[in-house]
């Protein structure tokens, strides 16, 4: 396995760096999180932190609006930024002699930002950002199912009840006031990681970003962590259906997990593998193959780092299955996976596929960045982008199991179907 | 107003040139061509098979079946069931992927250096004792016909089905999916997978990638140890002669509650070996190939009207459609075709702006190193070179040539590949809702049609 060269410095500031140099093809990748997500939302606001990351790029006292995505595009670059739960990042990858000006545009923006805001660009923004909505959500097949799996997880008032793309009603009564409120509160290098991956000189590289950086202020004023804590199981099956314009029915099943980091997190992860991925895995096998009752699986853990993380998994029906027959067998491989835990031969499979696709993705300048600012945001521990092959590894049978046993219970699970709607009236009724 | 920082835009330091990776490139005895790529500092191996058995070379009968045939390589071999196969190659952390596009079939894998000859064995074993197992083929198609549900609920995917369809006249098979339709792939029986694999799936017209960590030497002798026994030569694709329906005109396809519409705005395009693809390719770019392109600007940050805007062409063997793309609210669907409609009529009308001539130019050939980080993106940057018989030097001058294109070859593209009285207006939405704010539009003849 490659060792990812780490550098770490940090500001008088409080900014975090992290460089890692990698010489082989000459560009560079810049990735900056802030430890802010739609979890510090408040009520009312919902999808504010993600409308706020579309802000970014609406042009500083420095850059006319589209101006940042024009800049980067001419340089020969690529960019882009997205928002979940627990964070907000923005990255670039340019070729490397561009270095500077992506840097520059990440500190100039995190500098300049609220003078060139105005009220126009806000609303501009918001009906992009419905329009993100309505495309992603609303006019998707299943396009509401990890909205619904949120709510159905966590409590309300729970900072994690609601999904980051938010509501259509908070999203119109996002002000102004809002947006340099968030970015006083929430923009500032102390709050920040940022990575420098790829054909770059240490040295040299770190002097531009103390150029640029530097003379940004941090901010001590930051409100108390949002209170994620919550029971690890929710202490009931909960079930709701949902009647939708899609072909086919689908059925999920999601449990609350301990959170990623965790040892009982990888011990999951080793599970998803196990029950989902490849053409071998349990429920592609038995469901897809052998029994014939879906037409794909998906499993896949939400990494999230407080409270209570993800489990999911999804089956969609083939024509004429049953739901009720098909949530059973599904149901049935998790449990059978759970009393007698996998083999010598599935965790080598799974072992070797997760390996072959880390060296994959760390091939990815923008993927090794993200990975470093990761662990350095959520963590203060870049240095486990090395360790991960290490700690799947390390997962053996019996932790699997236990894992499994303690989290992924009748009594701890959501169980979320969506069957097609008879005309055209797709609505939601919610079951035992 | 107080400012932080430095308010100067850094300059560029000099550049360090990058240089795609040399290949060679082998001939084996039984007609197929090897090529190998070996990149310094790749830690990873990407094998890639491909074959003129694509959905060009399948009878339009049997339209589906180079898909169909390609899925069902990895149900295994006549030695390893589905099951087996699946084990035998993910114990070695390899996926093998198999599928088909219009062009071409491609079987492959990735794996660490050390699998390299396994991983090979297995791949050689698929392509030439392949199982066809009855069942497994049922399996498959049946997915294959649910999968064409699942699609066609999704609007995006709908639009881009209806698009061609409508776009092409019923003698050209790209009206279709690549996949076929289930009409099409509902008569296909095993014995069709049996027959196209055993006249197209053959050496003399296919060719071999390994790019990454290995040794040439031992790279040509595995692909020799393991294909050379392979043998013949398949009669290879089809000659396709696009067609347009032809006429200006808009097509409702109704979806009744979509809260968007997805548009598709466009005519026949350009194929692979068009003298113009590069000043096509730089005048997409600006027009609609990059965040700052006109349409997206247009559309989206000044409007407000969608989440994204785009245009390109699709070039293959023969035109693939030229399109421009958004998925806007269901309210602005009649100004937003009036708004693509627009901006596609000017390309042609004057030659770009000087910037944003340098900047689509910038931007293409900035990002050209981009394209090549990893290892399966070298594999994948042959696939053209092999299925088009470009010159082997086609990525060493792939810049100079879009460098080449100034202000006149990029109108001159426009004004011929961008033809206002041809442009099919596609919209999959609410019909209710939109049909008369278009009607009123008076761009062309409006027709609502069901969703399939």
């Amino acid at each position: 396995m490659p060792h990812i060269p780490i550098e770490r410095h940090t500001l008088p500031n409080g900014l975090r760096v992290i460089l890692s140099p990698e010489r082989r093809t000459p560009i560079v990748g810049v990735n900056l999180w802030y430890d802010v997500g739609s979890k510090h939302e408040r009520p009312g606001k919902t999808g504010f932190a993600h409308l706020f990351e579309h802000m970014m790029f609406q042009g500083t006292a420095n850059v006319a609006k589209g101006e940042h995505f024009s800049l980067v595009q001419a340089a020969g670059g690529t960019l882009n930024a997205s928002t979940w739960m627990d964070r907000t990042n923005y990255f670039e990858t340019v070729p490397s002699h561009q270095l500077e000006l992506a840097l520059w545009l990440e500190a100039d923006r995190l500098a300049n930002l609220l003078p060139a805001m105005t009220q126009e660009k806000l609303d501009n923004q918001r009906d992009v950002v419905k329009n993100e909505r309505r495309w992603a959500v609303d006019n998707q097949p299943y396009g509401t199912w990890d909205e619904k799996l949120q709510e159905l997880l966590y409590p309300v008032g729970h900072p994690y009840h609601h999904s980051t793309i938010g509501s259509m009603d908070d999203l119109s009564a996002a002000s102004l006031d809002d947006v340099g409120e968030f970015f006083a509160t929430y923009y500032a290098p102390d709050n920040a990681v940022l990575s420098v991956v790829g054909d770059f000189e240490p040295a040299g590289a770190l002097a531009m970003v103390e150029r640029h950086f530097g003379p940004i202020p941090a901010n001590h004023r930051r409100p108390p962590v949002p209170d994620t804590e919550i029971e690890p199981l929710i202490g009931a099956e909960i079930r709701e259906v949902v009647s939708d314009r899609v072909p086919l029915p689908r059925v999920y099943a999601a449990y609350r997990i301990p959170v990623f980091g965790t040892d009982a997190f990888d011990a999951l992860e080793v599970a998803v593998d196990l029950l989902g991925t490849g053409r071998a895995s349990r429920l592609y096998g038995r469901l897809v193959r052998e029994r014939q009752l879906a037409q794909d699986v998906t499993v896949m853990a939400f990494p999230i780092v407080s409270g209570a993380a993800i489990f999911s998994l999804w089956a969609t029906a083939r024509p004429g299955i049953d739901h009720e027959a098909l949530t059973e067998a599904v149901l049935g491989e998790v449990d059978l996976l759970t009393d007698e835990g996998p083999s010598d031969v599935e965790l080598e499979r799974v072992q070797n596929l997760h390996a072959a696709g880390i060296e994959s993705g760390q091939e990815r300048i923008s993927e090794r960045a993200d990975r470093l600012s990761m662990y350095a945001c959520l963590f203060d521990q870049p240095e486990r982008a090395n360790s991960e092959v290490a700690r799947y590894g390390a997962v053996d049978a019996d932790r699997v199991r236990s894992a499994m046993a303690a989290s992924l219970r009748a009594d701890n699970r959501v169980l979320l179907t969506y069957l097609p709607a008879e005309g055209d009236q797709p609505g939601t009724e919610q079951a035992a | 107003m107080s400012e932080l920082g430095n308010s100067n835009r850094p300059a560029p330091s000099a550049p360090r040139p990058y240089r795609f990776p040399d290949f060679t490139r082998h001939g084996l005895d039984n007609g197929l061509t090897v090529w190998l790529v070996p990149i310094a500092g790749s830690s990873l191996t990407s094998v890639h098979l491909l074959i003129d058995a694509g959905a060009a070379a399948e009878d339009e009968l049997r339209g589906g079946v180079a898909s169909l045939t390609a899925r069902l390589l990895v149900t295994g071999t006549r030695r390893l069931d589905a099951a087996a196969f699946a084990a035998a190659t993910e114990r070695l952390g390899i996926e093998v992927n198999s599928e088909s596009s219009w062009d071409s079939s491609r079987a492959g894998f990735q794996s660490l250096p050390q699998h390299l000859d396994a991983g090979m064995a297995l791949l050689a074993e698929m392509v030439q004792q392949p199982r066809f197992d009855p069942d497994e083929f049922s399996r498959l198609k049946a997915e294959r016909l649910a999968a064409i549900l699942q699609m066609r609920a999704d609007a995006g995917s709908l639009a881009d089905e209806s698009f061609v369809k409508h776009l092409y006249d019923a003698g050209t098979p790209y009206r279709r999916l690549a996949g076929g339709t289930p009409e099409m792939v509902e008569t296909l029986v095993v014995d069709d997978v049996r027959a196209h694999h055993a006249a197209h799936h053959r050496p003399g017209r296919a060719h071999l990638v390994i790019a990454g960590a290995f040794d040439p030497d031992e790279a040509l002798r595995l692909a020799e140890q393991h294909l050379g026994g392979w043998s013949g030569s398949g009669p290879g694709h089809r000659t396709i002669t696009p067609a347009a329906t032809g006429g200006r005109r808009v097509v409702i396809v109704d979806r009744p509650g979509s809260v968007q519409s997805e548009l598709r705005i466009g005519l026949v395009g350009i194929d692979r070996f068009d003298p113009r693809y590069f000043s096509a390719a730089i005048m997409s770019t600006y027009l609609g190939g990059s965040f700052g392109s006109r349409i997206n600007r247009r559309l989206r940050e000044e409007l407000g009207y969608t989440y994204g805007a785009r245009c390109g062409f699709d070039p293959r063997r023969a035109a693939g459609p030229f399109s421009a793309a958004a998925a806007v609210q269901t309210e602005v669907s009649a100004p937003a075709i009036a708004e693509l409609l627009v901006l596609l009529e000017a390309a042609g009308a004057a030659p770009p702006a000087t910037d944003e001539l340098r900047e689509a130019q910038d931007y293409q050939i900035g990002v050209f190193p981009l394209r090549f980080e990893t290892t399966g993106g070298i594999a994948a940057a042959i696939e053209p070179i092999a299925t088009y018989d470009l010159a082997d030097d086609y990525w060493q001058t792939y810049r100079d040539r879009l460098e080449a294109v100034d202000a006149a070859a990029a109108q001159q593209a426009a004004v011929e590949l961008i033809r206002p009285a041809e442009l099919l207006v596609v919209a999959v939405g609410d019909a209710s809702a939109i049909r008369a704010d278009i009607e009123a539009l008076g761009v062309g003849p409006v027709e609502v049609v069901p969703a399939p």
